[in-house]
């Protein structure tokens, strides 16, 4: 963002052209010029900072970064990655952490962005996974058809929250969407004929068949995989698209709408910002609710058997823990907080069950100060004590401060 | 009518509890802005030191009333030095030296050595953070994102929850009190004593804080930083103490309400914390930032809860819809959510809270 690296701007600093000894191999005629020409990590202009992908550089680590993750159902049995697989992370688990990032990402472009913060987003999942049980198994729709059912449910009830967020504000809304966690929970424990009860459903009957592609008995290129591969697939698919229209909402017009209410929503209606009952609050509730559902609607034939107790209130939190460890206002934030989340308490689990951690108890019949269980819950406390109170921008804000410092090194800024 | 008597008595009971949880809250939202989820834990940990003193020890029931207060105002004292005064060596001192004392413990030392050795590794964590805070700390107070001190209290939650279940277990325990059991009849109402006692405590307690916020200085110095921050602090007061102060009565306010929850028939479990949620209508309900809303809207949903309660099972016969039992065991506990919701949407900052003037 910095102006002065634009081609008029570059010599502007005659007064260290002239003083300081040029550094051997760079003259300090025409070099700078020609660099300033190139895409950069510097912003020049307000378009460069709107881009989706500011230089080159980031597009083709990202296109690596994404061409690697494809490929790990296929290289898991292979070296650097036993780490991982020897440890507890199974590729299930990694389908999880896909399915919650999409509600990670969700739940950041309402509490990210439009700074509406928001315990309820288990309820919007459950809406999505009890739909999807529902209507893939008893109805036995097809899969293009449930996994748009879902989130047009979620929407409508996210629309029905939505309009809360106009007459109440900090505090007073969190209060309020953890009511709606308590009445959701009521709800899904007694609307016996839906949900199951206390006991919950099976989604085992849903399909997974688009017609062109079978999820359950996927073969590619002539080789057949299992369920954990194609579901790793199906999924993190699912999050890459969410995450790119995520993307592209958040850095245009309506992203800048959003942004302008979370940091002043009387300004912003003075603007002209929409913050009405059909405005963009609602809108953000509405759609972020829709997303939840969506990983919901994935989450069921994930987890085959749905229960009261995978939506409570610590799921909810869990959420919020994802988008504040990972990074607030930011969509890849999302997904690095849900896989760090997800993933440690079973990285816990695998290492003090192969290694044992002194003092740790693996199994309930060991004795020890803590039982694992206990020490994951501990460790999330901490986690998000410790992250707000110290680096409260998450790993995005560490990541950025680190690409930061090398994008203008050596000068420090 | 008997039976709506009874609830009200039940529920004027369970309503004095919740105003007792409801006060800790009000009294540190009214001085910092903050909603201290981490109530819960304080009021897990008083209702467990009373059941360790009076049960475990054998010690006087009402000594371990007292000690849990003093302990809960300590851990509450010591949150609100790290949180908001980010000022850590408190509590990397007493949680290495409580850490490495178990450790001994666990490794079957004596109790001499497990003490002093805990003794030594507490004040070993003091000075190296009091270092490590002495050169790069203290670059004052930085901006939490929004809600995002309420997300530190949960989090101070979970691991105190964690933590007392760990020490105790997660087994249902009975707490030797004085009441046990007892009750009396007072024309065709059950009385538990345990009840009555809860009440009285809720009514002394309140009226002690009522007394001390009216008349004494740091009740002024309080409502004076809650009126205006920065006047507070030109007029000399001390907004650290007053922070201090502020989640110190909370934390005694939630040690009261622990012990009192799990006096008589009820017992202990590291899932009590629950109750706090269930104050959460209370407390919207009466206003975030007002002593009288807490008692107020903690009576009211009570009261409302237990007249929930007792009408979906026995559905009066004026009532157009016979049977209830579709809406389902628990509830009242939904119902007080619907009805804080409904009073929100009229007043939303409650009963009897402050109206707050947002400007641009």
């Amino acid at each position: 963002m910095s102006a002065d690296s634009t081609p008029d701007a570059a010599p502007a600093v005659p007064g260290k052209a002239t003083a300081a000894p040029a550094v051997p191999g760079e003259s300090n005629t025409g070099r700078k010029h020609r660099r300033a020409k190139t895409p950069h990590a510097m912003h020049v202009r307000y378009r460069d900072d709107l881009r989706l992908f500011p230089n080159r550089l980031r597009r083709s680590a990202l296109a690596a970064l994404i061409l690697t993750w494809a490929f790990i159902p296929v290289f898991w049995d292979v070296p650097p990655f036993t780490l991982l697989s020897g440890n507890g992370i199974s590729l299930n688990t990694l389908a999880y952490a896909g399915v919650f990032s999409i509600a990670a990402i969700g739940l950041n472009l309402l509490t990210g962005y439009t700074g509406q913060v928001s315990l309820g987003h288990s309820v919007f999942l459950a809406v999505g996974a009890y739909s999807t049980a529902y209507a893939g198994s008893v109805w036995g729709w097809p899969m293009w058809l449930w996994i748009f059912f879902a989130p047009a449910l979620g929407w409508l009830v996210g629309a029905a929250i939505g309009p809360f967020a106009l007459r109440l504000r900090g505090n007073y809304l969190v209060i309020v969407t953890l009511g709606l966690v308590f009445i959701g929970e009521h709800i899904f424990r007694n609307w016996r004929s839906v949900t199951g009860g206390n006991t919950g459903t099976s989604a085992a009957g849903v399909e997974l068949d688009l017609g062109f592609v079978d999820f359950e008995n996927l073969s590619l290129f002539g080789k057949a995989f299992g369920k954990d591969e194609s579901y790793f697939w199906l999924i993190w698919l699912v999050v890459a698209v969410v995450a790119w229209l995520t993307k592209n909402v958040v850095r245009t017009r309506p992203g800048r709408a959003l942004q302008a209410v979370r940091d002043q929503d009387i300004a912003a209606e003075i603007i002209g910002i929409d913050v009405g009952v059909t405005g963009y609050k609602t809108q953000a509730f509405a759609w972020s609710a829709a997303i939840a559902a969506l990983a919901g609607a994935l989450y069921a034939p994930l987890q085959l058997f749905i229960s009261p107790g995978d939506f409570t209130l610590l799921v909810s939190i869990q959420f919020i823990a994802m988008i504040i460890l990972g990074g607030m206002g930011t969509i890849y934030g999302s997904i690095i907080g849900a896989l760090v989340i997800t993933a440690l308490p079973r990285l816990i689990d695998g290492i003090s069950a192969d290694y044992g951690v002194p003092g740790v108890a693996a199994k309930s019949t060991d004795s020890g100060l803590v039982s694992v269980a206990s020490l994951n819950v501990i460790i999330y406390g901490f986690l998000i004590a410790l992250f707000l109170l110290v680096e409260h921008r998450g790993l995005a804000g560490i990541w950025v401060r680190i690409r930061n410092y090398f994008s203008t090194w050596p000068f420090s800024y | 009518m008997t039976t709506f008597w009874q609830a009200t008595f039940d529920g004027v009971a369970l309503g004095s509890l919740y105003a007792l949880i409801v006060l800790g809250f009000v009294v540190i939202y009214r001085a910092t802005g903050i909603i201290n989820f981490a109530q819960g834990g304080a009021l897990l940990l008083g209702a467990y030191i009373t059941y360790n003193v009076s049960t475990s020890w054998g010690w006087n029931y009402h000594v371990g009333i007292v000690l849990s207060v003093l302990v809960c105002a300590g851990f509450n004292v010591l949150l609100q030095r790290a949180m908001l005064q980010r000022v850590f060596r408190e509590v990397v001192g007493i949680s290495a030296g409580l850490l490495g004392w178990a450790t001994l413990f666990y490794n079957g030392t004596t109790h001499l050595v497990g003490l002093s050795g805990g003794v030594a590794i507490g004040l070993l964590g003091w000075f190296a953070t009091a270092r490590i805070e002495a050169r790069y700390g203290d670059k004052g107070p930085s901006e939490l994102p929004l809600f995002g001190a309420i997300m530190v209290t949960i989090g101070v939650l979970f691991i105190v929850k964690q933590v007392v279940a760990s020490i105790w277990g997660f087994a249902e325990l009975s707490v030797d009190d004085p009441w046990e059991l007892s009750t009396s009849r007072v024309g065709g109402l059950v009385l538990q004593h345990s009840k009555l006692a809860a009440i009285a405590m809720a009514v002394l307690a309140l009226g002690v804080f009522f007394l001390v916020d009216r008349y004494s200085r740091i009740g002024v110095a309080m409502r004076a930083t809650h009126f205006d921050h920065e006047a507070a602090i030109a007029q000399g007061i001390s907004t650290k103490i007053v922070f201090a102060t502020a989640f110190a009565v909370a934390g005694g306010a939630a040690a009261l309400a622990g012990t009192a929850a799990t006096a008589g028939p009820e017992l202990i479990t590291p899932n009590l914390d629950f109750v706090v949620f269930l104050a959460f209508p209370a407390m919207i309900l009466g206003g975030l930032d007002s002593p009288a809303g807490a008692v107020a809207g903690g009576l009211l949903v009570g009261w409302i809860q237990n007249l929930v309660k007792t009408y979906v099972a026995t559905t009066p016969e004026w009532f157009p819809i016979e049977d209830l039992d579709w809406l389902g065991a628990g509830f009242e506990r939904v119902a007080i959510f619907v009805v804080m919701i409904i009073v929100l949407m009229v007043r939303p900052y409650g009963l009897l809270g402050t109206e707050e003037v947002r400007r641009v």
